[in-house]
C-alpha cells in the first residue's frame, strides 16, 4: 500500500481539540447517523422476533393456552402457578396501548419540531419549548404504560396471551424510558443554547429515534389489539 | 529569551491537574467496589420484597447480579459520557486526553481508556483468560470422561462444567479477533486516528468484563445443567444459576452490539484519502462484515435470553408447554442467533489469517474481489439455516429439505475462500515463519471441519449423528482448529505492532508442532466416538467407547500443554523479548508502516492512499516508500520508525 504524506494535514493544530474531535459537524453527524441506523436496524430484528413470538404463540396455541378458550369448570387448564383455570382470559383493554401510542407518535413530532426549529434557527426557546413537551409527552406515556400494568385483567401466569401482552408493554417501557432520557438530555442542552446556531445534527437523531419508537410501538399496539 | 519547544507528540502534552474529572478517581478497582456494594442493596432490597413471592429466589438473583452489572460500570467510568451529555456538561479536549490515557504509564489498562490500542489490549489479556477458564473446563471434562464411570465429578457439576466451558469459548471465540485485533489494527489499518466512537469502543469493553463474573458465578448458585444451549424448558426449569447465566449472556450481546456498531461505523466513515472500499485490506472487509452479522445474531440472543428471565422470573410462559408455550419457540429464536453466530466467530480470523497468507507469500490476495463477495454470501445465507439444527426436533418438517439446500448452499462461498488462499499461496515466495505454520493447520483442520460439516447439513446422515461425538469433533475442527488457530496465526502476526517485542520463534514452534499434532489425536478422537454412537454431554458411558475416550483425552492433555507453551512464549516475549522493528515482516497494509509502539493518534500526518493493499510483486512499488512524512525522528521511538 502506498502512501503519500502530500495532502496530509495536521489537524489537531487547528484548534479543534485534539482527541476524538477531529470532525467537524457534518463529519460527525455521518458517523452518529450511521450508528443510529445500525442500532435501529439490530432493534428492528428485535421487534421482528418479538411480533414473531406474538403470531407464533397465538397459531401453535399449545394445550389451548393462547387465550384458555377451552378451558372450563367442568375442564379446567392449568396456570403458571399450578391454579385451575377456568375461564377464558379476557382481553386487555386497548386503550391503554392507543393512548401510549398517541404520546409517543406526539414526541416523535415534537422532536420533528424541535429539529425544524434548529434547522431554520427559529430560537432557543421554540427548541427548548418542543424538546420540553416532548419529554412531558413521552413522561406521560411512561406514567400510562405504568398505569396499565395495574389495570390488566390477567397477570403473567395465565397462558401466552397474557405473557407476550405484557412483554409487549414492557417492551415499549423500555424504549419509552430511553427516549425519556434523550428528551431530557435535549430538553437541558437546549436551554443551555447548544442548538441554537444550527447545530441541528443530534436533533436530527433524535427525531428519527422518536419516530422509529413511534412507529415500532404503534405496531405494537395494533397487533396486541386486533389480533387477540 | 528562550523558547520552550512544543510537545512533539499528543501523549506528551501537558495536562492540568483535574483534566478528566470523574475519570481521575474511577479505575477497575473502584468499579469492583461499586459494584459489589450496590450487588449488596440490591440483594437487601429485593430480599425484603421478593423472597416470600413465586419466583423470589430468580428475581432476587436477577436483581442482584444486574445491581453488580450498573455497578461496576458505574464504577468504571462507563456511564460518564452519557450523564454528562444529559447535564450538558460535555468532556473537554482535556478530559478527552486524560480518558485517552495520556500520562497513566501502564494504570490506563486497569482505567476507562478510549484508546483504541488500549483497548486492543485490554480485550487480548481478557480473551487469554477465558481461553484459560475454558480450557481449564475442557480438561476437567476430558479427566471425567477417562474412564467410564469416573468419580470425578457428580453429573450435576460435569453439566455446569459442560455449560460454562461451551458458553466460555463461545464468548472468548465471538469476542477473540474483533476484540484484540480489530481494535488495535483495524483503525490504523484504515488509515483513522481511533475508533470512530472511542467511549463507545471503551464502553464495549468493560460491559463485557462486568459479564465475567456474572458467568463464574453459575458454579456457586446451583449450577447449569442445559448446555450453552439451553434448551428450553430444561434451562427454565434449572437452579438459579440460570438466571446469572442468562443474564450474562444478555451483557454480552449488548458489549457486541456496541463493538459492532463501532466497528462498523468505523470502516465506513474513518478511512483515510484514497482508502476506497476496494482498498480495504481483507482484514478490514472481514471484521465490518464479521460485525454487521453480529448486529443481526446479537438481538435474537438478548430475545431469547428475556424471555427465558421473564419465564424464571416473572412467571411469563413462552418456553414452558404446560402453561401454553413451546420448546420450539426458544429452538427458533436461538437458533436465528446460533448459526449466524458461527460465522461471526470465524468470518474474522479467517480473513485476519488472509492478512497472514498474503504477507508471507508475497503475493496480491488471489481473488481479491471474489473473497469479499464469497464474505458476503456467508453473510447473506448464513441467516437462512438456522432450521438445520432442528432436523431431528420435527419442527417443521417440510422445510428440511429447503434449509439442507441452504446449508449445502454456504459451503460455495466457504470453499471459494479456500481456493484463494490456495490460489494465493501457490507459486508464492512462501516465508516459513511462525504464523504460516498456523495457516497451514489451518487449512488441515478447516478441511476437516468443513467436510463433516456437509455430513451434518443432510437431513439422513443428520439423523444418524445428531447429538453424538460426531457434532462435538465437527464443531471443535471449525471453531477450534479453524476460528481459533486462525485467530492464533493473528496473534503471531501482529503480536510485533501490539507489544513491541518480537514472539519468540523457536518456543512458538514447539507449541505449534505439540498443538497441531495433538489436536488431531483428541478430535479425531472425538470422531471415533462419535462413529461408535457415544452420546454427548454425559458423564458416564458405556466401555465400548472407552479407547477412543482414552485417546482424546490423551490428546487433550498434550493439547493443553501446548497452549501453555505458546502462553508461555507470549508472555515471556511480551516482558522480555527481542524489540521489534515498525516492520518485521516488510508488510505492505498501514499499520506497518506506523512506529512501533504507535502514537496516540497513530499517524503523525494524516496518511493519502494511493495503491491497493497489497502490492507484492510490483518492481515500481517494490521500493521501501516513507511511512508519510515521519514528523518524528525514527530514533525518538522506541523499536525504531523505519522498515
Amino acid at each position: 500500500m502506498t502512501l503519500t504524506a502530500e495532502h496530509g494535514h495536521e489537524e489537531a493544530a487547528g484548534g479543534e481539540p485534539p482527541h476524538g474531535h477531529h470532525q467537524s459537524p457534518a463529519q460527525r453527524h455521518r458517523k452518529e447517523h450511521l450508528a443510529l441506523w445500525l442500532f435501529i436496524g439490530g432493534d428492528i430484528v428485535f421487534f421482528a422476533l418479538t411480533i414473531f413470538t406474538w403470531f407464533y404463540t397465538r397459531a401453535l396455541n399449545t394445550n389451548g393456552m393462547w387465550r384458555g378458550a377451552s378451558c372450563t369448570t367442568a375442564n379446567p387448564c392449568t396456570d403458571g402457578l399450578g391454579n385451575p383455570l377456568t375461564h377464558e382470559v379476557p382481553t386487555a383493554n386497548p386503550w391503554y396501548g392507543v393512548v401510549v401510542a398517541v404520546l409517543i407518535v406526539v414526541a416523535a413530532v415534537l422532536a420533528w419540531s424541535a429539529e425544524r426549529s434548529s434547522v431554520q434557527r427559529a430560537g432557543r426557546s421554540s427548541i427548548t419549548g418542543a424538546s420540553g413537551m416532548a419529554l412531558v409527552a413521552v413522561l406521560a406515556a411512561v406514567v400510562v404504560q405504568c398505569i396499565e400494568f395495574g389495570a390488566l385483567p390477567f397477570t403473567t401466569v395465565v397462558g401466552t396471551y397474557a405473557s407476550t401482552y405484557e412483554f409487549f408493554m414492557g417492551s415499549t417501557l423500555a424504549h419509552a424510558l430511553v427516549l425519556s432520557f434523550l428528551a431530557l438530555g435535549f430538553l437541558v442542552r437546549s436551554r443551555a443554547g447548544r442548538y441554537d446556531d444550527g447545530q441541528w445534527y443530534q436533533l436530527r437523531l433524535y427525531r428519527i429515534f422518536a419516530v422509529w419508537i413511534a412507529v415500532s410501538v404503534c405496531v405494537l399496539t395494533f397487533v396486541s389489539s386486533v389480533f387477540t | 529569551m528562550t523558547t520552550e519547544a512544543a510537545p512533539r507528540l499528543l501523549e506528551d502534552t501537558p495536562l492540568p491537574p483535574k483534566a478528566g474529572g470523574l475519570y481521575r478517581r474511577q479505575n477497575m478497582w473502584v468499579g469492583l467496589v461499586a459494584g459489589i456494594v450496590l450487588a449488596f442493596i440490591g440483594w437487601l432490597i429485593s430480599h425484603a420484597l421478593l423472597q416470600g413471592s413465586n419466583w423470589g429466589t430468580d428475581m432476587v438473583v436477577t436483581v442482584t447480579m444486574t445491581c453488580w452489572v450498573i455497578g461496576f460500570n458505574a464504577g468504571v467510568g462507563t456511564f460518564n459520557g452519557p450523564f454528562r451529555w444529559l447535564t450538558n456538561d460535555d468532556q473537554t479536549a482535556e478530559d478527552e486526553l486524560y480518558a485517552a490515557g495520556v500520562g497513566q504509564g501502564a494504570k490506563r489498562y486497569f482505567k476507562f481508556c478510549t484508546d483504541h490500542k488500549v483497548v486492543g489490549t485490554q480485550y487480548l489479556v481478557l480473551v487469554m483468560v477465558l481461553f484459560a477458564v475454558g480450557g481449564t473446563l475442557a480438561m476437567m471434562i476430558r479427566t471425567q470422561l477417562i474412564t467410564p464411570h469416573s468419580s470425578f465429578m457428580t453429573p450435576q457439576l460435569y453439566n455446569t462444567v459442560v455449560t460454562v466451558h461451551g458458553i466460555c469459548m463461545i464468548v472468548a471465540t465471538i469476542i477473540m479477533v474483533t476484540g484484540p485485533f480489530t481494535n488495535f489494527i483495524m483503525p490504523i489499518m484504515i488509515g483513522a486516528k481511533d475508533m470512530a466512537f472511542p467511549r463507545l469502543n471503551a464502553a464495549s469493553f468493560w460491559v463485557v468484563f462486568s459479564a465475567v463474573p456474572c458467568l463464574l458465578a453459575v458454579f456457586f448458585l446451583g449450577g447449569v445443567n442445559a448446555g450453552w444451549t439451553t434448551y428450553a424448558p430444561l434451562s427454565v426449569q434449572d437452579p438459579p444459576a440460570m438466571d446469572t447465566f442468562a443474564l450474562t449472556i444478555l451483557v454480552f450481546a449488548a458489549s457486541v452490539t456496541l463493538a459492532g456498531v463501532n466497528i462498523i461505523v468505523t470502516i465506513v466513515t474513518m478511512r483515510a484519502e484514497g482508502m476506497t472500499m476496494f482498498r480495504l485490506p481483507i482484514f478490514t472487509w472481514g471484521s465490518m462484515l464479521g460485525s454487521a452479522l453480529g448486529l443481526y445474531a446479537m438481538p435474537a440472543f438478548i430475545m431469547a435470553m428475556v424471555l427465558m428471565i421473564t419465564d424464571r422470573a416473572t412467571g411469563t410462559s413462552f418456553y414452558v408447554a404446560a402453561q401454553g408455550g413451546t420448546g420450539w419457540l426458544w429452538e427458533n429464536i436461538f437458533w436465528i442467533m446460533g448459526h449466524p453466530e458461527v460465522y461471526v466467530i470465524l468470518i474474522p480470523p479467517v480473513a485476519a489469517m488472509l492478512e497472514v497468507v498474503v504477507t508471507f507469500s508475497r503475493k496480491p490476495l488471489f481473488g481479491y474481489v471474489i473473497v469479499i463477495a464469497a464474505l458476503v454470501a456467508i453473510d447473506a445465507l448464513s441467516i437462512l439455516v438456522w432450521a438445520h439444527h432442528m432436523f431431528t426436533t420435527g419442527w417443521a418438517p417440510d422445510l428440511s429439505g429447503p434449509f439442507m439446500l441452504t446449508t449445502e448452499l454456504i459451503s460455495i462461498p466457504t470453499g471459494l475462500i479456500f481456493l484463494c488462499v490456495i490460489g494465493t499461496l501457490w507459486k508464492g515466495r512462501i516465508w516459513a515463519r511462525l504464523p504460516m505454520f498456523f495457516v497451514y493447520l489451518f487449512l488441515w483442520n478447516f478441511i476437516i471441519g468443513g467436510v463433516t460439516g456437509i455430513y451434518l447439513s443432510d437431513v439422513p446422515a443428520d439423523g444418524l449423528f445428531h447429538n453424538d461425538m460426531f457434532v462435538t469433533a465437527h464443531f471443535h475442527y471449525t471453531l477450534m482448529g479453524g476460528a481459533m488457530i486462525a485467530a492464533t496465526a493473528a496473534l503471531c502476526y501482529w503480536f510485533p505492532k501490539m507489544t513491541g517485542k518480537m514472539l519468540n520463534e523457536r518456543i512458538g514452534k514447539i507449541a505449534f508442532w505439540i498443538i497441531a499434532i495433538s489436536f488431531q489425536v483428541t478430535y479425531l478422537g472425538m470422531f471415533w466416538e462419535g462413529f461408535e454412537g457415544m452420546p454427548r454431554r454425559v458423564a458416564y458411558y458405556d466401555p465400548t467407547f472407552l479407547h477412543a475416550n482414552q485417546m482424546a483425552t490423551v490428546g487433550a492433555y498434550a493439547l493443553i500443554i501446548g497452549w501453555l507453551v505458546l502462553l508461555y512464549d507470549v508472555i515471556h516475549s511480551w516482558r522480555n523479548g527481542t524489540p521489534a522493528p515498525a516492520n518485521p515482516w516488510g508488510a505492505k497494509t498501514l499499520e506497518w508502516k506506523v512506529p512501533t509502539p504507535v502514537p496516540l493518534e497513530n499517524f503523525l500526518v494524516e496518511p493519502v492512499v494511493t495503491s491497493d493493499p497489497y502490492t507484492y510483486g510490483e518492481p515500481e512499488k517494490e521500493a521501501p516508500e516513507p511511512a508519510a512524512k515521519p514528523a518524528h525522528e525514527p530514533e525518538l521511538i522506541p523499536g525504531g520508525g523505519g522498515t
